[in-house]
């Protein structure tokens, strides 16, 4: 019998495939000045900021993969960090709240990991979360719930490393400063390296904006791009940018400020909460003034990415777009929705649109325009 | 409409602008002085392009050009004042446009200005041209071109890319 998992990986990779014209990804090479790194970028696109303390080398890089798709990273060695960042679904892994060890459910969605290089911020709702090197320590460390069960059991999870020839070598290679290189500081800077590679610009829709190729959107589609960049819905101004994301950084960028969000998708209290433990930013800060704030994600190939939100509570894209058009879905589904302060928490760029059946086809046409077949086959190619 | 909607999005607007503005500027290097001739005619378009005078801001620009006639941002500011005041100006904003890439090939802000005319004028393959441009030069402007290719909306505070000096 075929596990319901597998099944729908492999519908995804038939859907990836069918989507995929064959085009191989365009890219440009950019050689990191600090390092001698060439990067594979896609046209367009700028060169990540690396931090200086951890250059980016092919053999990290290659340390990093290896490390990602490993399950002996946890505690009990049952989860790699590939088991809820699947390449298969762009770096998600189809769940509305993720799994760890010992089938410990996490309160929140996997995020994608497509372009995570650019992320000003990191994680839903961390504003203080900015390195790649300090977010991989999120999932290896938590206890509350233990997602990878690291804690307490490190030197278990690097002895494996250190048994095994293979990783001895690539430690020592990519880490060649260091007098003993197989540390979990070195594990996370791998993983770091590693993920900055994790580049996607090869849509349908990059070909039309950046490719040269005037008809790559068909007319459902494009009319569906105006839709998403227009003032009457005001998508862009979120999900904005080369990334269609919130705030980004990259070599020789500015220090944007951080944003965060309140959608409007709960209103527990009548006031606007969002239910425990998931309060956003508010959980980091205590602040009223920040509750129910996440990030703005990418939505670079978010048709890979369901379910959607920071808690997988809307299953489908056309799901999303009934709760944005209603100016938040608290709006329409919570016990409170007629005391709903408007404007007292939700963002005021979710003011509610109307959509006609045929706009709201043409905007999930457009939203699936991003998506980029050709990251998820080479990303699959490259599994160890 | 809520007065608080009005407020935050007004603010929100003003600081895309200013960060907009803020980041052209920096994007064309600043002359040593302002004893170039035409400087002074510039300026003032400047000023009255920010009010939205086009049609006084259009007889300063020429005037400056007519004292400096390879001013590059003259010509863009020319070929922006004169598109300001109609689709019959369109074909001669694209000429001062053009002149003005020509002058100073990474004024990024003219790629913006012509990027927008295309797209007004139906030429979306040329906007998109002036559009791929613009990412090795200006990312900001760039994103924000692709938003008004993409939408066929012109972006706001256009006139903010203005310099004066």
């Amino acid at each position: 019998m075929v596990r319901a998992p597998a099944l729908a990986a492999a519908v995804l990779m038939l859907l990836a495939v069918a989507c995929d014209t064959g085009q191989p990804r365009r890219e440009r090479t950019d050689r990191d000045p600090t390092a001698g790194f060439v990067w594979q970028l896609p046209p367009g696109f700028p060169i990540p900021r690396v931090p200086p303390d951890n250059p980016m080398t092919p053999v990290k890089v290659a340390l990093g993969r290896r490390l990602f798709h490993d399950p002996r990273l946890s505690g009990d060695g049952t989860v790699a960090c590939a088991s809820c960042h699947d390449p298969a679904r762009a770096y998600t892994d189809g769940r509305a709240r993720a799994m760890g060890i010992r089938g410990n459910i996490h309160p929140r969605s996997a995020m994608s990991l497509t372009n995570v290089a650019y992320n000003a911020t990191l994680g839903w709702d961390d504003p203080a979360l900015t390195r790649l090197e300090d977010q991989a320590r999120v999932p290896l460390f938590n206890t509350q719930p233990p997602e990878m069960g690291v804690a307490n059991r490190e030197d278990d999870v690097m002895k494996r490393f250190k048994d095994d020839s293979q990783y001895r070598a690539l430690f020592l290679e990519a880490f060649p400063e260091d007098q003993d290189p197989l540390t979990m500081r070195n594990v996370t800077y791998a993983l770091a390296a590693f993920e900055r590679t994790l580049t996607s610009g090869n849509s349908l829709y990059d070909r039309w904006a950046y490719g040269g190729e005037a008809d790559a959107l068909d007319p459902d589609e494009r009319a569906g791009a105006r839709l998403f960049f227009s003032r009457r819905l005001n998508c862009f101004r979120c999900h904005a940018g080369f990334n269609f994301s919130g705030p980004v950084v990259y070599e020789g960028s500015a220090e944007p400020a951080a944003r965060f969000h309140n959608t409007g998708l709960y209103n527990e209290d009548g006031r606007g909460a969002y239910p425990a433990p998931n309060t956003g930013v508010h959980r980091h800060s205590g602040r009223d003034a920040d509750m129910g704030q996440f990030r703005a994600p990418t939505l670079r190939n978010i048709a890979l990415t369901a379910p959607y939100m920071h808690d997988g509570s809307l299953p489908t894209l056309g799901a999303v777009l009934e709760h944005y058009a209603a100016g938040g879905r608290a709006r329409y589904s919570s016990p409170h929705s007629g005391t709903f302060p408007a404007g007292a928490a939700t963002d005021p760029l979710v003011a509610g649109f109307v959509l006609t059946p045929e706009e709201r086809g043409q905007l999930v046409a457009f939203l699936q325009t991003l998506t980029d077949a050709s990251f998820v086959r080479e990303s699959l190619e490259n599994i160890p | 409409m809520s007065s608080i909607f009005i407020r935050t999005t007004t603010t929100f607007v003003a600081l895309m602008f200013f960060a907009t503005a803020a980041f052209a500027a920096g994007s064309s290097s600043k002359p040593a002085s302002d004893t170039r001739p035409g400087v002074a005619e510039y300026n003032a378009g400047v000023k009255l392009m920010k009010q939205d005078k086009f049609a006084a801001a259009q007889s300063k620009f020429e005037a400056a050009l007519a004292k400096n006639p390879d001013m590059a941002e003259a010509h863009n500011n020319l070929g922006y004042s004169m598109r300001k005041q109609g689709s019959a100006n369109y074909a001669e904003a694209l000429r001062q446009y053009d002149r003005a890439i020509e002058l100073k090939g990474d004024l990024a802000e003219a790629y913006m200005y012509r990027g927008v005319l295309h797209m007004l004028m139906g030429n979306e393959a040329k906007a998109l041209e002036d559009h791929r441009a613009l990412t090795g030069m200006n990312r900001q402007l760039a994103d924000a071109l692709q938003a008004a290719i993409a939408s066929g909306e012109e972006p706001d505070g256009l006139e903010g890319l203005a310099k004066a000096w």
